[in-house]
């Protein structure tokens, strides 16, 4: 297989010395557009949300049209079962939307992460007990899993997200484990711990700055991934109704008769808002990953990896 | 989501009260014999967002499974339109001179859909059946024969039920009891009666209503065929069938799509529009719900809320809520403001002295000053050394409806005025038990709805002391009021009757348990290719009456 | 003998995971606020008795561990309980519900399958074309759309045409012949299963597109063109072949998502089957019902996963080496 990026920091590696990977972002971005283009809605949804407030033409909470009513020139995405103006709402729901899936996301990633690269570094009996903990979860289907307890513990924000985190983390784990048993044997890893280095030492120096960009790809594509389910989560009733994120407009206008009244536009932009964003996110991850390391097939049964969404091309003009 | 309407009185009853009393034991026929001139035959579809739970009648709780069993059992009475007591299977009846023994002359030759004897027997097994089991499997219905000493059929055609002490309300409460076929459950009747609730009565049901129940496929359908030996006014249509939906948008888009003929209350007030301008027919009438903001009312609870008890701030709440604004938004205008907890729409025992506490955050403000309750730095009031925050408890299956709606409009507005509501969605029975936790200390403001029978009785009961942990969501409890209740419970005389009734009325309004917030209407909506459905106590479709599929027809 | 050892240790797995997850499920559900009995004794004039004949009844006075193994034990009889809310079996309930959901899953799991693979050999073969970059877009654009949103499109799209809910048309006092029957599900199962299939076929799409284009680029490949044999044997022969190997394993890696759309899309559509009594169970806290549900789903899951474990040894030569 070639390498569609000549990367000269691996050609470094032969020499005992860890690769620099500055510019590698850059680098990415420049090679592939993909890439640019999955950043640059990333960020517009962020910035989005955080002038929401004060660009909104009207509030998120409050009543300021007929319920339901059609889109006009006043109301460019008309107004929900509330009479609350859907244009506001979308941007106002982004908020927390995102917060969420952030949220959740930095859950996942620091356990999944932390799990990798114990199980990956230690090995043994270390890394056989968190991988047969890693795979037993990874069996346990993951809505209907997160359904369960979110209902036992009751709607709330902060439930979501935990409970979210706690179903995300393991392919992560296992993508960092990989990556972090193949390191282990490099010759800088291995001339750090000749010297006596302590284990923290070593994966702080040596392991951490390595396994980053990867687990900087995996948490995009988890982004994308707990974004989904808060959505669903939302539409079953098992989120906070008060709040307004783009999961409960959707599950507004499903029990509020929106398809029966007529009113699309309660339905519509809110699924592409959603698209828009998770498409992004798959975009920018996908775009790091290829370019981290195009030997990554899609399984191989001794790497049996969960990915939920596979690794999409190959070549120069692969997305 | 659909949830178990728990408020449902059909579900369960507490105790009695009288009803239009003696005189209005007119035999009037139930008025649906259709003239030769109606089309006969055709399958009424009925669409519907809740479910049958269980098809025995003694484990059931949702509408839907009783509406089932009072067109498929008989009743010794019913109810018409206009809410008068009237025959089913018993065609008169009276009372002996000291009020204790009831005497009901049924149907003559009556016959189950099996073929065998449907007699008073029957009735009077089921009554009795009911007693003996009345604190263990049967403890479902008891209510409905509380104060009932026994229950024997003399002979084909009497039945007599005797109490120990006068109860005013006997008729509608025998209304609710569906009389079974002795042949098929006197079987599971043996030893304990733990038979009873196991007994799964699955279709075909041998049934002695206008209508058999011939086909039951969980979640999707109950088909209900006219029944050939009924004893009563055959039915113009060959059959009705329920079918089953998870949201009331499925329903609604297949009532439009013509699947559907016609949709069981509630049709949702978003729709009212759509369905118009489809051409279909949708009747949307004063109903005997109503939504409530409940305030701890219990003395004993924490200190922490303690200030929930000051009538000063009962009062500043009512006057901080904008039921005109609930109305129109939550509502779409289909509702009326709430005032007192017996509905106006229930008739002569709605006291019409209590109206709607008007709209005013100044009064409110003004009010909360008087309490001595002054606003802090942070824009909350100050209420016994801490700020005026409360958390609302909500069961999830109203939440999903208009209820969130009604809060984002209060909320604001009690914010205004320094007072700051959280709300707290939980499901229902973890809601319940929330409100009844550490008996009624915790909890301190909820927010909920009731479906009260057309018969004051079982609103008023949910106040009694006696109600804690059944159906007392409040934590109220008044020896006067208690009082008052066993007063118009035996209070025979309707005049007398409804004098305690808006006495108890008056109480509560002034004790403020309960902030009625509206009365939302009972709007229904059907094909107009069909004869217009009778609406009983706000719904054409519900264990009132079989009135309704009995007399409706094609056009 | 290395093939055995697989089938064995996989199998293994297979029962280890089962069995984690019954105990998982088993304290899921018994460490909660509030519990459905509260709703089973609310009657009026309820004696303390009375309710705790309803706690003994359903063995929630005893302690935990003792629960737990009468739990063990009934689930070896097949006995999931009673259901809190209509006191019929959990097993006959759900695996009733289980009948009706597999096939509407079923078809749409394989419509999405289909239409991922010719998708993507579709993007493979017209690569860095217009076709591709349609083909490819839209499948990541699919699977990005909330499930529950491309229900709710269906339902605006076909609302009149198609019926909104249900399984069957259930209004008939007589029984229909059996295609006629037949015709009558499919009918109602069109909207449920077109909604899984467009919901889950975008990654087959990509892993199909990806495999190919490996597979395309192979030296035996060039070699085959430089011969002059026709290429489009040569695509299906080698290179369609070689994408099974990962569609297995992906197929068995979705299925989880697959289960939670199929949950979502039951709601949506009203039918009848364990996601619909799951969700209902939810609300109602029937506890036995949704430790049913979730158990079965899971094992289901993990089965279907050893099954593909099973196919792929078959598929991939590499295993025995």
């Amino acid at each position: 297989m070639t390498l569609p990026i000549q990367d000269p920091a691996l050609a470094a590696e032969g020499l005992g010395v860890p690769p620099r990977r500055h510019g590698f972002l850059r680098s990415v971005l420049r090679e592939r557009k993909a890439a640019v283009i999955g950043l640059a809605i990333i960020v517009f949804f962020i910035l989005l949300s955080v002038i929401a407030p004060y660009i909104s033409p009207y509030s998120a909470t409050a009543q300021t049209c007929p319920v339901y009513a059609p889109p006009s020139s006043r109301h460019w995405l008309g107004c929900d079962d509330g009479g609350i103006d859907m244009l506001s709402e979308l941007m106002q729901g982004g908020r927390i939307s995102l917060v969420v899936g952030f949220a959740a996301t930095f859950v996942a990633m620091v356990i999944g992460g932390g799990v990798g690269i114990l199980s990956g570094y230690f090995g043994r009996w270390i890394d056989t007990g968190l991988m047969r903990v890693t795979d037993y979860l990874l069996v346990i289907p993951d809505l209907v899993f997160a359904v369960v307890i979110a209902d036992l513990w009751g709607p709330s924000l902060f439930h979501v997200i935990i409970v979210i985190g706690i179903l995300e983390w393991t392919s992560t784990a296992r993508i960092i484990r990989a990556q972090v048993m193949s390191l282990k044997e490099r010759a800088y890893v291995k001339r750090a711990q000749a010297i006596g280095s302590s284990p923290a030492r070593v994966i702080t120096r040596h392991i951490l700055p390595q396994v980053g960009p990867l687990l900087m790809a995996n948490t995009v594509l988890t982004i994308a991934l707990v974004i989904y389910l808060e959505t669903a989560l939302a539409f079953l009733g098992l989120e906070d109704p008060t709040v307004t994120t783009w999961g409960t407009i959707l599950e507004h206008a499903f029990e509020r008769t929106a398809i029966s009244s007529g009113a699309w536009w309660a339905i519509v932009p809110d699924g592409f808002v959603i698209a828009i964003v998770i498409v992004g996110c798959f975009l920018l991850g996908q775009a790091i990953e290829d370019a981290l390391n195009p030997r990554l097939k899609v399984a191989h049964l001794s790497v049996r990896r969960w990915r939920i969404r596979p690794l999409a091309g190959r070549g120069p003009g692969a997305i | 989501m659909s949830g178990l309407r728990k408020h449902r009185p059909a579900a369960l009853l507490a105790a009695a009260a009288a009803v239009l009393a003696v005189a209005a034991c007119s035999s009037g026929g139930s008025g649906s014999s259709g003239g030769s001139t109606v089309k006969q035959g055709g399958v009424f579809r009925m669409g519907t967002s809740s479910t049958i739970d269980s098809l025995n009648p003694f484990i059931a709780f949702q509408s839907d499974a009783y509406t089932t069993f009072e067109y498929i059992y008989p009743t010794l009475v019913q109810y018409t339109p206009s809410l008068k007591i009237v025959e089913n299977f018993a065609r008169s009846w009276n009372t002996s001179p000291d009020g204790r023994t009831w005497t009901f002359t049924t149907q003559p030759n009556a016959k189950w859909s099996d073929g065998k004897p449907l007699t008073a027997a029957d009735a009077a097994w089921t009554f009795s059946t009911i007693l003996k089991f009345a604190d263990g499997a049967t403890a479902n219905s008891a209510g409905y024969v509380a104060h009932m000493k026994s229950a024997t059929a003399p002979n084909a055609t009497t039945l007599v039920l005797s109490y120990s002490q006068p109860v005013a309300n006997v008729l509608s409460q025998v209304q609710q009891v569906p009389i079974l076929p002795e042949h098929v459950w006197a079987q599971h009747a043996t030893g304990n009666g733990k038979a009873l609730k196991t007994f799964q009565n699955t279709a075909p049901i041998v049934s002695g209503g206008p209508f058999v129940l011939t086909k039951y496929t969980p979640k999707q359908v109950a088909l209900f065929k006219r029944n050939a030996s009924f004893y009563g006014p055959k039915p113009h249509i060959d059959g009705f069938g329920l079918q089953f939906f998870q949201t009331t948008d499925a329903e609604v888009t297949a009532l439009k799509s013509g699947q559907l003929d016609g949709v069981e209350v509630p049709v949702p007030p978003t729709s009212v529009a759509t369905l118009k301008a489809a051409h279909f027919t949708v009747r949307s009438s004063p109903g005997i719900a109503f939504d409530d903001f409940i305030i701890n009312s219990s003395p004993d609870q924490q200190a922490s809320h303690k200030e929930l008890l000051n009538p000063l701030l009962r009062q500043a709440f009512d006057h901080a809520i904008n039921r005109q604004a609930v109305v129109a938004t939550s509502l779409l205008g289909h509702g009326k403001p709430g005032s007192t907890i017996i509905p106006p729409a229930t008739g002569q025992w709605s006291d019409p002295s209590i109206k709607p506490v008007p709209f005013s955050l100044a009064t409110a403000g003004q009010l909360l000053d008087k309490a001595g309750y002054k606003m802090g730095p942070d824009g909350l009031r100050v209420a016994d050394g801490h700020p005026m925050s409360y958390t609302v408890i909500m069961p999830s299956d109203l939440a999903g409806e208009y209820l969130n709606r009604t809060f984002q409009i209060i909320q604001p507005d009690f914010k205004k005025i320094g007072v700051q509501l959280n709300l707290k969605v939980l499901d229902p029975s973890a809601a319940y038990d929330a409100i009844t936790a550490n008996n009624y200390r915790n909890f301190e403001i909820s927010m909920w709805d009731w479906f009260p029978l057309t018969d004051p009785d079982f609103m008023l009961s949910v106040l009694t002391c006696n109600s804690f942990d059944v159906w007392n969501d409040t934590g109220y409890c008044s020896k006067a009021y208690d009082n008052l209740y066993s007063q118009q419970s035996a209070a025979v005389n309707p005049a007398q009757r409804q004098q305690v009734v808006y006495q108890m009325q008056q109480m509560i309004a002034s004790a403020q348990p309960y902030l009625v917030i509206d009365y939302p209407d009972s709007i229904e909506a059907q094909s107009s290719h069909w004869s217009l459905l009778p609406e009983v106590g706000g719904g054409s479709f519900n264990s009132m009456s079989t009135i309704p599929m009995v007399s409706v027809h094609r056009l | 003998m290395r093939g055995a050892d697989y089938i064995v240790k996989r199998g293994f797995f297979a029962l280890v995971t089962i069995y984690v997850a019954i105990t998982i499920n088993f304290f899921l559900f018994r460490v909660l606020p509030g519990n459905a009995v509260t709703d089973l004794s609310r009657v009026p004039h309820a004696s303390p008795a009375l309710r705790h004949a309803l706690l003994t009844e359903f063995g929630l006075d005893k302690p935990k561990w003792e629960q737990y193994l009468i739990y063990l034990k009934n689930l070896a009889h097949g006995n999931m309980g009673i259901s809190f809310a209509n006191q019929q079996p959990v097993s006959h309930l759900l695996l009733a519900d289980l009948k009706n959901t597999i096939p509407m899953v079923t078809v749409g799991t394989v419509a999405a399958i289909i239409l991922g693979v010719f998708t993507g050999v579709l993007a493979a073969w017209r690569r860095t074309s217009a076709s591709d970059h349609l083909s490819t877009n839209t499948a990541i654009f699919f699977y990005a759309f909330p499930t529950q949103w491309l229900g709710l499109m269906l339902l605006i799209l076909f609302a009149g045409i198609l019926p909104a809910g249900g399984m069957s048309d259930p209004f008939l006092f007589t029984a229909e012949p059996f295609w006629q029957h037949l015709a009558d599900i499919g009918k109602h199962m069109f909207l449920p299963a077109a909604t899984l299939m467009l919901t889950a076929f975008g990654s087959y799409t990509l892993v199909v597109r990806s495999s190919m284009l490996e597979t395309l680029g192979e030296d035996y490949v060039l070699t085959a063109r430089a011969k002059g044999l026709p290429v489009r044997r040569v695509v299906w022969r080698h290179a369609v072949r070689n994408a099974l190997l990962p569609m297995v394993t992906l197929i068995a890696l979705e299925l989880g998502f697959i289960v939670g759309g199929a949950l979502l899309v039951e709601v949506i559509f009203s039918w009848p089957g364990i996601g619909l009594a799951m969700y209902s169970a939810i609300g109602q806290r029937d506890y036995p019902m949704l430790q049913g549900g979730f158990l079965i789903l899971t094992v289901s899951v993990i089965l279907l996963n050893f099954a593909a474990d099973l196919l792929y040894f078959r598929l991939d030569p590499r295993i025995s080496t």
